[in-house]
């Protein structure tokens, strides 16, 4: 069995890789056409999204020679970080995938496909905006303090714990509500989730639009933006906070936020595999008859999954504002970070630990695409690139069958009889 | 006298199950003759006719039809030497007519468009021709089974069929249904076509067949005369080893009411009444079982007391307290347990582990979990212990159920249901789809949660199973029970007789208000 076990897991180590591979000849066809050569381009895309600076080759994503003072060295590129280190960037993205992905995972764990996490994301992320600087103002109003930076230090730190405290449950709240809403409408009025969190979706990106046009529109910047958060509001990168003097993370705002991110996939994982009332969801979703029939509260479990998945959705969005962005600027909410999420977290089989790999990874390739233009290649390219390599990902039916095929040819047929009579030996065994 | 269909050293491997279905399988029908395929499950009769008409390819072996050699990869092969199947499960369009779908692939066309008038005068002379009558512009959706079946007969002799494939063809049908299809096959025959029956009711063999082949874990055991070998010999040979046919009971000492159902009314699918007024009541240490054509209401009638189906009138009363409308958990905690009709959906879910399918009943309170966090060695130990109280060889702690067989799945519900003692047992269908082993099995299990004091309402489609398991029988027909029966005074005829909507005017005295 354990051998079994290991075939197993060094299968589902080979697909993606394949995958990868085959996705990179594929696209090698169209970056031929747009003049460029292949693996100059797929190594410029891979150093730019796992990388560290000055990284040029396959090879330097793992040693990197560097001049030194006392002539050339070679170092282990994951811990070279001098002007920084392309992962920094890309855990900055994967943040928010994360978040977003366990969100959907929760949904699809309760057999519910739920795409809401756009809709649920972005409000979230409108809702902190808004509190990251009305918060601190009332704080302020109420303590009769008229310029901030005069506050007393007391204050200041109380504010810097509360203040992000309170935009990130507000944010989990209403993305709750808004994922509760869909889970209503099914249980009750069996309306079909995908439907009505797609048709929520586009309420909520309308809406949180008009928001940054009109009433939250802070300045008469030419792009529609809402405030600045306060100060006190900001989840403060690692880089200007925590790890000050370290460059491994500059040029990247990732923070607080990814430890968030990492802590919920823990609990989430906890809540799926060891709790009940996640063990009530799964069976819900692996035969809804089943969970009745053994008398599970399916409406409760399907209720109860929806509204952790939006909570879920409402953290990504607060995190992006108060770690990173800072602001909502038009053009946010229509930017589908919450259908990147729903792509992981079907890529990774909604598995926990999944989530986390192909998070990063997929984070990665995003950062590498954007900076494909800075190496005079088209910008398009890294996005088709991208969806080839998903693509193919996707084919894991086609992989697995194959390998087997491979496998069962490189097996002499002697041993195929055998673990053939042995087969029928331990199915008949069954039979008795 | 010439052979039919000769078989010889076929081998098939499936890879993706690890199975060697068809072990150098030798097997030959003469032409004219009833031939009867028996096995348990699994045992590889069914891929062996499909390999026949050309669904499966062998890995090695050869075919001879009519005593020569023929290369089947498709059922179009199979069909142009004059292969014809009828599937346990029928290939019909529902919303087609007879006609068309005898005529389906074959219509005779007119620069392009199908004749609706010339099919039907076709299929109205097919008929005619076997002595099988059917109206060739009634839809299949408003047939009755045992007309289906037809239908797809008829589908294949309009095919030219010389050897007719029948699976397990008696699975569906009332007792006189099973009657007249017997009289069809026997006529059939008598035309010089030659038929395989594959079955595991070895009754049926002895009723119809001239020679029986056994198969058992992808072997074929050997083929003898009908008349030569009795139904125990051919049970001893499916399974190899001795086997207890007749279910082992005393009377039953039925003690206080258990189960009390009132004028019970409930709706069936798009909400048409399906369920009308039935009243009943199950005793402690008795078994009532429910008889009856599926389709009947009983789907309903067992959902609607199990709490899996709204109830729209009357009561039921388990154990002196009012559950009509409580919910499933609700019902369980009083005493109920309930062995669905489909354990593959219903009764477990495949795609989680042995653990988490035998706690589904009890997860929730300790020692398998306590404020709402699992505790998994209790719960390994429940599933260790089923494992070992009902001898589930092929199942390990903490794995997937997924490959287990029918009967090794049935035990793992079994297990779980029975857990705790229940009071009251729903059994619907418990034996459906298992070989013998496992169906002596269930019924030793149910028969003893009996003598330990259980009310078990039992539901079968399976006449023999109801009569040799109950110690009364309702009938239902139409959604309403019929009459109820003692055992004593049960017969197959009458109870076929209430499963045809007909009653017992004859015999009043027989028919005791439920």
């Amino acid at each position: 069995m354990t051998a079994k076990r290991l075939r197993q897991a060094l299968e589902s180590a080979a697909i993606p890789i394949l995958a990868t591979i085959l996705g990179l000849l594929v696209s090698s066809v169209i970056v031929l056409f747009a003049r460029a050569d292949p693996m100059q381009t797929y190594e410029h895309l891979f150093c730019e999204g796992f990388g560290p600076k000055g990284c040029q080759t396959f090879g330097n994503l793992l040693f990197m020679d560097v001049k030194t003072d006392n002539g050339t060295q070679t170092v282990f590129s994951l811990f070279y970080g001098a002007q920084g280190h392309a992962l920094g960037v890309t855990l900055e993205r994967a943040t928010i995938l994360i978040l977003a992905a366990l969100s959907a995972t929760v949904a699809f764990k309760a057999g519910l496909f739920s795409i809401g996490m756009d809709g649920q994301l972005v409000l979230g992320a409108i809702t902190a905006a808004f509190l990251g600087y009305a918060l601190p103002d009332l704080i302020y109003g109420l303590a009769g303090i008229s310029q901030p930076q005069a506050a007393p230090g007391a204050l200041q730190t109380v504010m810097h714990l509360v203040v992000p405290a309170l935009c990130i449950g507000a944010a989990m709240l209403v993305g709750a509500f808004y994922s509760w809403i869909a889970g209503y409408l099914k249980v009750k009025l069996n309306v079909n989730e995908l439907i009505s969190t797609i048709v929520l979706n586009a309420i909520a990106v309308q809406l949180v639009g008009y928001l940054i046009n009109f009433p939250l529109r802070s300045d008469f910047n030419n792009i529609a933006r809402t405030r600045r958060i306060d100060d006190t509001a900001w989840l403060v990168p690692f880089n200007r906070g925590l790890f000050l003097n370290s460059e491994w993370f500059s040029g990247s705002r990732v923070g607080i936020g990814i430890i968030l991110a990492l802590l919920a996939a823990l609990v989430i994982w906890f809540f799926l595999w060891r709790t009940t009332a996640g063990y009530e969801q799964r069976m819900a979703s692996g035969s809804r008859l089943f969970a009745r029939f053994g008398g599970i509260p399916n409406e409760r479990a399907a209720l109860r999954a929806m509204l952790i998945s939006g909570a879920l959705s409402g953290l990504a969005g607060a995190i992006q504002i108060l770690g990173v962005e800072r602001r909502v600027v038009d053009g946010f909410a229509g930017a589908g970070l919450g259908f990147d999420g729903v792509l992981v977290a079907i890529l990774a089989k909604e598995s926990i630990g999944g989530i986390l790999v192909v998070a990063v990874f997929f984070a990665g390739l995003q950062q590498g695409a954007i900076n494909l233009q800075f190496a005079n290649l088209p910008r398009q390219l890294g996005g088709i690139i991208i969806a080839l390599i998903i693509l193919f990902s996707s084919m894991e039916n086609f992989f697995r069958t194959n390998l087997a095929r491979i496998q069962a040819r490189l097996r002499p047929p002697q041993r195929a009889v055998d673990a053939a009579a042995e087969g029928v030996a331990a199915a008949g065994g069954g039979a008795t | 006298m010439p052979l039919a269909v000769e078989m010889r050293h076929i081998r098939k491997y499936f890879l993706s199950s690890n199975v060697l279905a068809c072990d150098d399988v030798n097997f030959s029908v003469r032409e004219g003759e009833i031939h009867a395929l028996v096995g348990e499950n699994g045992a590889g009769k069914t891929t062996l006719m499909n390999i026949l008409y050309g669904l499966i390819a062998p890995d090695e072996g050869e075919i001879l039809i009519h005593e020569r050699p023929a290369h089947i990869t498709h059922p179009n092969d199979a069909i142009r030497l004059g292969i014809g199947m009828v599937h346990q499960h029928f290939k019909l369009v529902p919303s087609f007519t007879i006609a068309e779908n005898i005529m389906l692939g074959m219509e005779p066309d007119e620069w392009g468009f199908i004749n609706g008038a010339s099919e039907a005068e076709a299929v109205r002379k097919l008929a005619a021709d076997f002595g099988l009558p059917v109206n060739p512009n009634a839809r299949v959706r408003d047939l009755s089974v045992g007309m289906q079946q037809r239908v797809e007969i008829l589908k294949a002799l309009q095919r030219n069929a010389r050897v007719l494939i029948l699976d397990e063809p008696t699975a569906v049908l009332t007792p006189q249904e099973v009657h007249e299809l017997y009289t069809v096959i026997r006529k059939l025959a008598a035309d010089g076509r030659t038929v395989i029956l594959i079955t595991h009711k070895l009754l049926e063999v002895k009723d119809v067949a001239d020679r029986v082949s056994v198969m058992r874990r992808g072997q074929m055991i050997g083929t003898h005369n009908v008349s030569d070998v009795s139904i125990r010999d051919m049970a001893n040979m499916m399974v190899g080893r001795e086997v207890i046919l007749q279910v082992e009971k005393q009377p039953a000492q039925p003690g206080a009411v258990v189960l009390k159902v009132e004028n019970l009314l409930v709706a069936g699918a798009g909400g048409i009444p399906a369920v009308f007024g039935v009243s009943l009541e199950v005793r402690a240490g008795e078994i009532l079982g429910i008889a009856g054509v599926s389709g009947n209401g009983q789907t309903e009638l067992i959902e609607a007391i199990a709490g899996l189906r709204p109830i729209d009138g009357g009561h039921v009363v388990l154990l002196d307290k009012d559950i009509t409308h409580a919910s499933v958990r609700a019902r369980r905690e009083t005493g109920m347990a309930h062995i669905p009709e489909d354990r593959l959906v219903m009764g477990l879910n495949l795609n989680t582990n042995l653990d988490e399918n035998v706690v589904v009943t009890h997860y929730m309170r300790p020692p398998y979990s306590r404020r709402g966090i699992f505790n998994f060695l209790p719960m390994r130990k429940l599933a260790q212990q089923i494992i070992d109280a009902f001898q589930i060889r092929s199942a390990r702690v903490g794995e997937e159920i997924k490959t287990l067989s029918g009967g090794n799945l049935q035990k793992v519900v079994l297990g779980r249901e029975l857990e705790g003692k229940p009071k009251f047992i729903i059994a619907n269908q418990p034996t459906r789809g298992l070989d013998v082993g496992s169906i002596e099995f269930v019924h030793k299990t149910l028969i003893e949660e009996r003598d330990a004091g259980a009310a078990i309402l039992l539901v079968s489609v399976e006449l023999d199973e109801i009569l040799s398991l109950s110690d009364r029988i309702a009938v239902m027909f139409g959604g309403r029970i019929m009459g109820v029966l003692d055992i004593k005074d049960a017969n197959e005829q009458d109870i076929g007789i209430l499963m045809a909507g007909g009653s017992l005017e004859h015999a009043p005295a027989k028919v005791a208000t439920p």
